[in-house]
């Protein structure tokens, strides 16, 4: 599917976005999982949409006070190929770290189940 | 900082404008302090990345940086004619740094890497062309003193009794070993309407809305390197019938090999180029689109030939002609085994300086020789190319295609035909997701689950 492997923080944001393929999620709720800094989330999620590996859109209403946020998540493709780069990251690091993982030490990241 | 965001999202292309306005609205869910100065900085950075702004600034100084050594190399001193010489110095440089920003907005920026290094060559080949034109032009004017010197100047510059030229009649009745002046308006402003012509061209050619294919400018450039280079060799101090003169480094054999060829390929570039850019040009499967393609790029590779040979030639035979006189590298290349004094080559510099308005008449007439010879070159692969299949090179068939998939059984569906996110393993379900976000837009935002 892909040319090139995933890096390790792109995988981890397929990561985050896999554990819950069909539900939209923010960027700030994806750094928080991830632990990426907006500077090098957004940009992961810019390539990923460019290659049609997650779509986007905008909030339809706003809470009062708060301008409309953006959402994401995998389309089906994008689902198909973090599942398999997910493996076979996994694959190759038997004992070494989730790529859902935050990659930060010391961003606390909400508990996947 | 909502001007500030809508601001720095105009630097960035339509498509990318949401993605930017996304970080500055995000911000406001981060904790303030610290963490949402951080997330607003790297929106700064995001803006910087994908609006190239680092590339830019690059450029920009690389521009400016070449355009300052141009102009401060060919700045003249006092004199009666400096005045004229530094307008078209600003002139020569506002031009190249207007006309491509009055280009984007009217055209576009260009579109690939072969246009971006056509127009960078040829923004560094008119500042190139600035210094080496000031020094030429200091031995135009001048006066010799006596001698060979002066003959050689007076047969040039008074060539007639009544001559209609008017820098010719002015620079008769100087006094020898006198300056006879420099730039006039009079030579300056059909230069720069011819760089502004050629430039516009370029700009032109390589915009983004311009229908022509990044391998029609390479093809093009290519065969006008070819053939500014044979010329070059063969006329390094010009493009006259001095023999002597234009072409010291050259043996008799060497010329006569030399001097057909440049014939050969001034015709002959122009036409493969626009042969063979017809040829390869990739066209959408309709036949009237594939033949209009076609009908632009093989012009375009021969304007583009004809253009690139043009330059070629001036840039470097001016150039070449400027160095003769303070390069003893220069002169050693050119006269090999000779020892020439001074007097001789401040002669041959004379011989010389008078062909350089010959490369005026060549950056007009080569393009327009390309022009023709590309459009002969595009008919030619027109004719002898048909498009069977609505575009579609002429040539071999290729091997026959994958057998059509088989219906499957009944009520099967066929894999990744429509994938059905809730079915797919690893779906997560905790009662969340089920509900997904409310009253959202966007394709399959109905029913998220």
């Amino acid at each position: 599917m892909s040319r090139r492997e995933f890096s390790p923080q792109t995988l981890s944001v397929l990561g985050a976005l896999c554990d819950q393929p069909s539900r939209w999620q923010h960027g700030y709720a994806l750094a928080t999982m991830t632990g990426l800094k907006s500077g090098t989330l957004y940009p992961i999620l810019i390539r990923l949409a460019d290659r049609g590996l997650v779509e986007a859109c905008w909030q339809e209403e706003a809470r009062p006070g708060r301008p409309r946020r953006h959402l994401y998540r995998l389309t089906a493709g994008g689902l198909a190929s973090a599942t398999g780069a997910l493996a076979a990251s996994a694959a190759r690091r038997p004992g070494g770290r989730d790529a859902r993982q935050p990659i930060r030490r010391g961003v606390a990241a909400p508990a996947v189940r | 900082m909502s001007w500030l965001s809508r601001a720095g999202a105009r630097l960035l292309p339509a498509g990318r404008r949401d993605w930017a306005e996304a970080v500055w609205a995000e911000a406001q869910e981060v904790p303030p302090g610290w963490p949402r100065l951080a997330w607003r900085a790297g929106g700064v950075w995001l803006i910087a990345r994908e609006a190239q702004i680092m590339r830019r600034i690059g450029t920009l100084l690389l521009f400016a940086a070449a355009a300052g050594a141009a102009a401060w190399s060919a700045w003249p001193g006092h004199g009666g004619h400096a005045s004229v010489a530094r307008a078209d110095i600003a002139a020569t440089v506002l031009l190249v740094a207007g006309l491509p920003l009055l280009a984007r907005r009217v055209l576009g920026a260009p579109g690939n890497r072969a246009a971006r290094w056509l127009r960078a060559g040829c923004y560094a080949a008119i500042l190139a062309l600035m210094p080496a034109k000031a020094a030429i032009e200091l031995f135009l004017g001048a006066v010799p003193r006596a001698g060979i010197d002066l003959h050689t100047f007076e047969r040039f510059q008074c060539p007639w009794p009544f001559t209609s030229v008017a820098v010719a009649v002015s620079t008769c009745h100087e006094v020898p070993g006198t300056s006879a002046g420099g730039p006039s308006w009079a030579g300056e402003v059909p230069v720069l309407f011819l760089t502004a012509c050629f430039l516009a061209a370029v700009l032109a050619v390589t915009a983004r809305r311009a229908p022509v294919e990044p391998a029609t400018l390479a093809i093009g450039a290519g065969a006008g390197l070819v053939l500014g280079a044979v010329m070059y060799a063969w006329n390094p101090l010009g493009a006259s019938s001095l023999k002597y003169q234009n072409r010291p480094w050259l043996h008799g054999s060497a010329v006569g090999v030399l001097a057909p060829l440049t014939w050969i390929l001034l015709f002959g570039a122009p036409l493969v180029a626009g042969a063979i850019a017809g040829r390869r040009c990739p066209v959408p499967g309709d036949r009237g689109e594939a033949s209009a393609a076609r009908t632009w790029q093989g012009p375009a590779a021969g304007v583009v030939s004809g253009g690139v040979a043009a330059v070629f030639v001036t840039v470097f035979g001016t150039g070449t002609t400027a160095l003769l006189v303070d390069s003893a590298w220069v002169r050693g290349l050119l006269y090999h085994g000779q020892h020439l004094t001074a007097s001789a080559v401040y002669g041959r510099e004379l011989f010389a300086s008078q062909d350089v308005a010959g490369y005026a008449f060549l950056c007009a007439a080569f393009p327009i020789i390309g022009l023709l010879m590309g459009v002969a070159g595009a008919g030619f692969a027109h004719a002898t190319g048909a498009l069977p299949d609505g575009g579609r090179p002429p040539g071999p068939p290729g091997p026959p295609g994958p057998e059509p998939l088989p219906d499957p059984p009944d009520g099967g569906r066929l894999a990744d035909a429509e994938a059905d996110l809730d079915r797919l393993p690893g779906r997560y379900d905790d009662g969340e997701g089920d509900q997904g976000p409310p009253r959202l837009v966007g394709a399959g935002l109905e029913r998220v689950r």
